[in-house]
């Protein structure tokens, strides 16, 4: 996530929209605020109806007969809209929670900016391409697929230009991967700190690419002997740049011009974004114009000032390109309370691993004193998010909810104590770490750390 | 309150200095108008972007674009009358936050006068609809459409690189277009060169404005010096002096991304300058100093044997030979809350 950094320090407020915080300390920025109207309109948004709900979802309380049933409505009887009012179709107009967020409370340039994949809101594995959280670094580049050029240079025996005519030449494989922003779940290395699994792990999304093996591409250009790495670069204005080590290019790297069955979304890369499955998500070049093979890093900006793990002896580790196990409960969760009472209950989240498949997740409602193994549904792909589901009858007493999963080599979700420990809190990426929840005895939901 | 009171004071200054400040040069304003670029447009396909598009701004009333929501104060600064002209544009220009408190253009200001007038001499050209009054109009070449028949698939020439014979052969100039990359090791450095004191003033044009004339970074930009041994400390402080391993990164990086909506404006020569600059900002050089293609690779960074490679596999808490997670009372107390998640109340509410 670059310049926006993750916890608390100073801030400073200059004028009554725009609220940032900046970390002198931290010589980073720090979006973290919001208008405090704004929070108490989003807090009776969020929390909104669950008194109301609590009482109306109650079947044995209804006493009178519901309008909705011995009424016609208007959907009954009037005509809607005919096939051509949609060419391209969008959500219920009903949805309007599950929409990515960001402005205007949490940065204050959306040129160099993130906002956050709504994951209370979505069910199955796959993120809808509309709602898959952007990180652009220097604004979306629009980009018209006939300009579009892909350069292959360096340590080949033929530096070659692709055309995306070419590019569909190829063949083409199909994967479904995560993608998770390095520095997702980055503010809560200090603490608790934002209200809703959508802010703390939305850093993340998880569709199905259509692409060409990168090995393919390579092969074209022919590699000299001592081709080592490779330099994926964008066309947008920040000419994005990262090191990738040659085996990862020709294990499972794709260049894909599909996401979920449609053209990459502008925000996602069109026409041709990097697939770098498993890794941190900036290595995933978007707006991809060359690759250039070499036989050493480069140690551009991205591998260096960020994307790299400070520790507490003030060294940092680099090339740190693995995103680890790691699983979070989507619902309930701050943004998604529970609201019908006590009884039967879905607990539900989402579980990945960089390194394969997801083996097990385990649910635990009385914050990781007791363990239950929860049902993973859909299919098992490896990196690739799994969905799990705890189906259990809530006595309506408090709880705190944590989940944590095992990968198919073993790879166990540590506790945020572990983490601590082993980096102290200023490493900003690479934190996966349990989370709790707290429910409280209402059904109200908040981020918290236990002890 | 404050507002009126620095709107009466700019009036009565403005009384007293009546000529317009000479040496504007609107082909230098459209440089320097790469510093607006991340907030503005101009132009007939301008769009509002956090900032208004800035068509049609002499001789008008301030806060007129339609369809773009404007700050409070802004509007209350438009209300009692706040017009653009040379004048008022140059007062605001030098110092945006100050000549209305309380705008969200944040934006610490445009120091030099020079700098400002020319500025203003290019937003002048833009009148209402975005048209460049004075560009020169170039004479529209009307191609006749010829209709070629299709080509047959036989007749396509098959290239003899590679396994599926696919793409074309990448000619040197195009390489060389887009091969702008540098490493550690001087690989892709361009020949030339550049010194600190020429880098200060491109500095204070071309960055300043965002990253602070001494790199301490304006408002909400990012900080480019100082910082030095704080990385152990509770809030390090990483700069390109305290934390950057190599001092090729500084120089690709302005080179493929900065200035920030304006990217590769610079010639390699004042890349040179300006790096040369930041490292005197970081007290790693002296203003003598010159950075060259010859010197360049000598120079090392403070902080670059304190990268280490990826250990976490590592780390202690990690279960070894297959053991499994702890299922069942796994702590004898029960759990505690000990820290909620807080949403800081910085909020100035204006009212
Ligand atoms: C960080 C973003 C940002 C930058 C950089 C910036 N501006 Fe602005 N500008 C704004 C915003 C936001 C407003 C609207 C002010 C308000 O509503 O408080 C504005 C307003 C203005 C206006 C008044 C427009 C009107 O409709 O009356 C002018 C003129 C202007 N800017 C010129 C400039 C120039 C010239 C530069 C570069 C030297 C610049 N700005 C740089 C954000 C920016
Ligand atoms: C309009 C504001 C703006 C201007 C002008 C600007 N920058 Fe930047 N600069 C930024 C932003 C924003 C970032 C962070 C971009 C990101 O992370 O995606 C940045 C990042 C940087 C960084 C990396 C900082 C780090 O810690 O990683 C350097 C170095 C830098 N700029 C140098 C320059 C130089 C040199 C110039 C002048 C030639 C310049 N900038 C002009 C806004 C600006």
């Amino acid at each position: 996530m670059g310049w926006i950094s993750f916890y608390l320090p100073k801030y400073i407020v200059k004028n009554e929209y725009i609220v940032y915080i900046f970390s002198k300390g931290y010589r980073e920025w720090v979006p973290i605020s919001m208008k405090r109207r704004t929070l108490l309109k989003r807090g009776l948004a969020l929390g909104g109806g669950v008194g109301a709900s609590l009482a109306g979802s109650n079947a044995l309380a209804a006493q009178q007969p519901e309008t909705l049933i011995t009424e016609i409505q208007d959907w009954n009887r009037y005509l809607g809209d005919g096939v051509d009012a949609r060419p391209y179709g969008r959500p219920s107009q009903f949805e309007t929670e599950a929409v990515r967020r960001n402005v205007p409370w949490l940065t204050a340039d959306p040129k160099s900016s993130v906002n956050f994949t709504p994951l209370h809101k979505i069910d199955g594995i796959i993120t809808p391409n509309g709602l898959c959280f952007e990180r652009h670094h220097g604004g979306i580049a629009e980009i018209d697929p006939a300009d579009q050029r892909l350069m292959i240079n360096g340590l080949v025996d033929t530096p070659l230009v692709f055309t995306m005519e070419d590019l569909a030449r190829f063949p083409r494989e199909n994967h479904v991967y995560f993608l998770e922003c390095a520095a997702n779940t980055g503010m809560e290395w200090r603490g608790a700190q934002l209200n809703g699994c959508q802010f703390t792990h939305g850093m993340v999304h998880n569709v199905m690419y259509t692409g060409v093996k990168l090995k393919h591409l390579l092969a074209e250009a022919g590699l000299k002997s001592n081709a080592k790495w490779l330099l994926p670069e964008g066309a947008d204005s920040s000419h994005m740049t990262r090191s990738v080590p040659m085996e990862k290019a020709l294990d499972d790297c794709l260049v894909a011009t599909h996401m979920n069955g449609e053209a990459l979304r502008p925000e996602q890369g069109y026409p041709l974004r990097l697939v770098v499955p498993g890794w941190e998500g900036n290595m995933w070049v978007k707006w991809l114009r060359r690759i250039e093979v070499g036989d050493k890093p480069w140690h551009h900006r991205e591998e260096t000032s960020k994307y790299t793990d400070l520790l507490e002896d003030g060294t940092a580790r680099r090339f740190t390109w693995v995103m680890e196990v790691k699983s979070v409960i989507t619902n309930p969760s701050p943004q998604a309370p529970i609201n019908h009472g006590r009884g039967q209950t879905v607990l539900t989240g989402l579980a990945w691993s960089g390194l394969g498949k997801i083996k097990r997740v385990d649910v635990s409602i009385d914050g990781g004193r007791n363990w239950k193994t929860a049902r993973l549904d859909g299919p098992s792909l490896s990196k690739s998010v799994h969905r799990f589901y705890y189906d259990f009858n809530w006595d309506g007493s408090e709880m705190f909810l944590q989940s944590r999963a095992i990968d198919e080599f073993g790879n166990v979700q540590p506790t945020k104590t572990d983490l601590r420990a082993a980096r102290g809190v200023n490493s900003i990426y690479h934190n996966n770490a349990i989370q709790t929840w707290h429910v409280r005895n209402d059904g109200t939901t908040e981020n918290v750390e236990i002890a | 309150m404050s507002l009126r009171k620095t709107i009466l004071g700019i009036s009565a200054f403005m009384a007293l200095v009546c000529s317009a400040p000479a040496l504007a040069d609107a082909a230098d304003g459209e440089k320097l108008f790469g510093q607006c670029l991340a907030c503005h447009q101009i132009g007939e396909s301008a769009k509002h972007l956090f900032g208004p598009k800035l068509n049609g701004m002499s001789n008008k009333p301030a806060g007129l674009a339609e369809d773009y929501v404007y700050s409070g104060s802004f509007k209350k600064a438009a209300q009692s009358g706040l017009k653009w002209d040379d004048e008022s544009l140059d007062k605001f220009l030098e110092a945006p936050l100050d000549f209305i408190v309380g705008t969200k253009m944040a934006f610490p200001g445009v120091k030099s006068e020079e700098s400002r007038a020319s500025i203003i001499a290019y937003l002048k050209e833009f009148n209402e609809n975005g048209e460049r009054i004075k560009a020169v109009v170039e004479p529209k070449i009307i191609k006749p459409i010829v209709i070629e028949p299709r080509k047959l698939a036989t007749e396509f020439v098959v290239p003899k690189h590679g396994v599926l014979h696919l793409g074309r052969r990448a000619l040197d100039e195009e390489v060389v277009a887009w091969d702008i990359d540098i490493r550690p090791d001087g690989l892709g450095l361009p020949k030339g060169s550049g010194n600190a004191i020429d880098g200060s003033e491109l500095y204070e044009n071309h960055c300043a404005s965002c990253h602070g004339s001494f790199g301490e970074g304006t408002v909400r930009w990012p900080v480019l010096a100082g910082g030095e041994d704080t990385l152990t400390e509770e809030r390090p402080e990483k700069t390109v002096g305290s934390y950057w391993p190599y001092l090729s990164t500084v120089y690709d990086y302005i080179r493929r991304a900065m200035p920030f909506g304006n990217a590769r404006s610079l010639s390699d020569d004042d890349v040179y300058a300006i790096t040369a600059y930041i490292l005197y900002l970081n007290d790693l050089e002296d203003e003598e100093f010159e950075l060259t293609s010859e010197n360049f690779t000598s120079i090392r960074m403070p902080n670059e044997e304190n990268f280490t490679a990826d250990n976490r596999h590592e780390e202690s808490y990690r279960l070894t030979n297959n053991s499994e997670p702890c299922m069942n009372n796994c702590a004898d107390i029960p759990a505690r809350i000990i820290q909620r998640a807080r949403v800081l109340d910085v909020t100035p509410d204006s009212e």
